[in-house]
């Protein structure tokens, strides 16, 4: 029965997303299109982090932001001190894997029996006080970052060239959405992570150690969190303090609730969902009708967030509760 | 109402309360039995009632003697820059009881009250500037907007609750900085809205003492909202709403109500907020000041109206109390390494790590610490027993 309704969410989503695409093509925003799909293949790796968290510890992690942000720091202080690119990325990611680590040692685990809110505020403060040091030790200035890629007139998409470092995020979206999907369903140590989830006591009884994956699962989204935020900021070249929180952290968010909150492919699928319908109010919000509403990416990722909750809280790919 | 001492249910086999309620103002064994007329009273054993010493008193009155010197007198004292902090302490605790009114009560968490406040003092400013109406007028309109604005997040939060009314919420203060906050027409977009002092509160100090006549206000409306059917209501439904519900709780009226409330004080603090710095400016309201907001509030203690205005005024002067007045910066700079932390920044580096601290030893906050000061000042004995460890927690938010 789950099955075929998850099935059925499936069909809905892919329905929606096609029909959304040949909306837009119709229309004439091609542009809008690609810069979403590729905007929101940002987003979906952000809310892969999330989803891992939330599958695995039901927690809302709102230091997930920071984790890219705290790795866009770490590049970038390594890039200029001389350490080239790609081991300057290998260290930002030992950044974002350390600052996990912390985090999962020193609040979650302690407050391991605390309800879920209490966590998130934890985790909001974690955020916080990342934030703080950013502008602290970074200063509250915007800073320039190189991409990892740097051509952008190889590829184009529907006649809109989209830059190497771009493609670059999708393909990293896509192999790891796969590849993460492969380990919650085909190896054992991704089925524990799941019993842990759902039965914490008795998946000790077992003989699997809560506190190791739970290690483990902080680690892993706080690299994806990190990779996530290294890409995304050779996208936009600028970053300050808590870029990754305010640019993706709500659209990541929309795009996991989207996606059903627990389902990795169903993130990619939210993530790029959320990224068109910003590019696409954007593109609107230049229309001289609607040029007096500020800020209009944000406030259709709002309604899409209430639009969703309201009309399909499960998510497009989530199982009905 | 009969006293029943406790240790006589303890010997009928009877379970025993763990502890007496919210206000915990009661000694600890002592509980309070209802006898419906015409039942055969179980025990009348009236406790031996604490009553200090004449020595006691003065001491008690001594403190209290300080306590108002402090609030009252020490401003007045210092150059009109410092009153200009110590109102903002002020109006901070103003918003805090309003984000204790939705987390401490209703068990929902905003983390979007920036744009409650921000609203509020946008608001204000628009009709004392735009409109010409006089500062009460504005006022009054700033809450009666809070209060509309709250009934529609209360309205969503019947549906959503928990983690996605956290997010919706969060959403909320984003969108609100990106899109209502930059209405050209509304709040002056960029170069923002002037929002002048009232005619008869020209002066900082004279200020003060309006915005402490308002807290005031907020703290007796809170004290008889929790007295009050409807805060019994609310505590029933933070417990458990399916529970409460059964038992006849009508979950939507409260739940609204309870909104209304923090909106309206929300509204308020925002309006005084405002014309307390005479101008509104949309980068006053970002999204870090949510995150304080959440923080000053569960530092300060859940449902401890004295904690959390303490954790509010304390969130308020940290960067000038202890960057100005005990001079930290220049300890700081003294680590080799280190830049400077400047004193705007206490808030968001020193904040986080005192929520932290507070969420994972020590639930209650500051309102658990003071707790035995709060009942000795009341005429109680001085002790650090049943402070009601267990009772007070953020966990109570509902999930």
């Amino acid at each position: 029965m789950t099955a075929v309704l998850a099935h059925r969410g499936a069909l809905t989503g892919t329905a929606v997303a096609l029909a959304a695409v040949l909306g837009l093509v119709a229309v004439g925003s091609e542009q809008a299109l690609v810069i979403g799909l590729i905007t929101g293949a940002g987003y979906g790796l952000v809310a892969l982090g999330l989803v891992l968290i939330y599958k695995s510890s039901g927690v809302f992690n709102f230091a997930q932001g920071e984790f890219g942000t705290v790795a866009v720091y770490a590049l970038w202080a390594a890039h200029t001190n001389g350490i080239p690119y790609v081991p300057a990325i290998a260290l930002a990611l030992l950044a974002a894997l350390a600052m996990g680590l912390l985090t999962e040692r020193v609040i979650i685990r302690p407050l391991f029996d605390a309800p879920r809110v209490t966590l998130l505020v934890a985790t909001a403060g974690v955020s916080l006080l990342a934030i703080g040091v950013e502008i602290w030790l970074g200063e509250a200035r915007l800073r320039f970052i190189q991409p990892a890629l740097g051509r952008f007139d190889r590829v184009s998409v529907l006649g809109i060239k989209v830059s190497d470092q771009r493609m670059l995020i999708l393909a990293t979206l896509i192999i790891l959405a796969v590849a993460l999907a492969l380990f919650f369903s085909r190896t054992n140590l991704g089925l524990a992570i799941l019993a842990v989830s759902q039965e914490p006591v008795a998946t000790e009884l077992m003989g699997i150690s809560v506190r190791r994956l739970s290690s483990l699962v902080w680690g892993l989204a706080a690299v994806l969190g990190g990779l996530g935020g290294v890409l995304t900021a050779g996208v936009v070249q600028n970053f300050g303090p808590s870029f990754i929180t305010t640019s993706t952290l709500i659209p990541a968010f929309t795009a996991a609730v989207l996606g059903g909150m627990t389902s990795l492919p169903g993130a990619f699928v939210g993530g790029v969902v959320v990224g068109v319908v910003q590019a696409f109010a954007i593109d609107l919000g230049g229309e001289p009708v609607f040029a007096d509403i500020p800020g209009p990416g944000t406030l259709s990722v709002f309604l899409l967030l209430i639009g969703v909750l309201a009309v399909r809280p499960q998510g497009l790919l989530g199982k009905a509760a | 109402m009969l006293r029943a001492v406790s240790s006589r249910l303890r010997n009928h086999g009877h379970g025993v309360p763990a502890a007496t309620g919210g206000d915990g103002h009661a000694p600890a064994d002592v509980v309070e039995v209802e006898v419906a007329p015409g039942t055969e009273a179980i025990v009348v054993e009236a406790a031996p009632l604490f009553s200090p010493s004449p020595g006691g008193w003065v001491a008690r009155g001594l403190v209290w003697a300080a306590v108002a010197l402090v609030v009252f007198v020490i401003p007045l004292l210092r150059d009109p820059v410092e009153a200009n902090i110590y109102t903002q302490a002020v109006i901070y605790a103003i918003i805090g009881l309003s984000l204790n009114v939705l987390l401490g009560y209703t068990g929902q968490i905003s983390l979007g009250h920036q744009a409650f406040v921000g609203i509020g003092a946008f608001t204000s400013a628009y009709m004392v500037t735009v409109h010409g109406q006089p500062f009460f007028a504005a006022v009054a309109v700033a809450m009666a907007v809070g209060a509309l604005q709250a009934l529609v997040l209360g309205a969503v939060s019947l549906r959503v609750t928990g983690l996605y009314f956290a997010l919706v919420t969060l959403s909320y203060g984003l969108m609100a900085q990106d899109t209502l906050f930059n209405i050209q027409a509304l709040t002056g977009g960029s170069a923002g809205q002037p929002a002048p002092k009232p005619a008869m509160f020209q002066s900082d100090y004279r200020y003060y003492y309006l915005c402490l006549a308002f807290l005031a206000a907020v703290i007796w409306v809170d004290w008889r909202l929790m007295k009050t059917k409807g805060g019994r209501a609310l505590l029933a439904l933070r417990e458990n709403p399916r529970v409460a519900a059964t038992f006849g709780t009508d979950v939507k009226v409260y739940t609204l109500m309870a909104f209304v409330v923090a909106g309206v004080f929300a509204g308020l603090g925002g309006a005084l907020l405002a014309h307390n710095v005479t101008s509104v400016v949309l980068d006053q309201f970002s999204f870090q000041l949510a995150l304080i907001f959440v923080l000053m509030t569960v530092v300060g203690g859940l449902r401890s109206r004295a904690g959390v205005i303490i954790g509010s005024a304390f969130f308020s002067i940290i960067d000038y109390l202890v960057f100005g007045k005990i001079n930290l910066d220049g300890a700081i700079n003294q680590i080799p390494g280190l830049p400077n932390l400047p004193g705007e920044l206490a808030p968001i580096v020193i904040g986080p790590l005192l929520l932290l601290f507070t969420l994972t030893t020590h639930p209650g906050g500051i309102g658990q610490q003071i707790k035995p000061v709060q009942r000795w000042l009341k005429g109680g004995r001085f002790s650090l027993h049943g402070t009601g460890e267990a009772e007070v927690r953020v966990s109570d938010v509902r999930a």
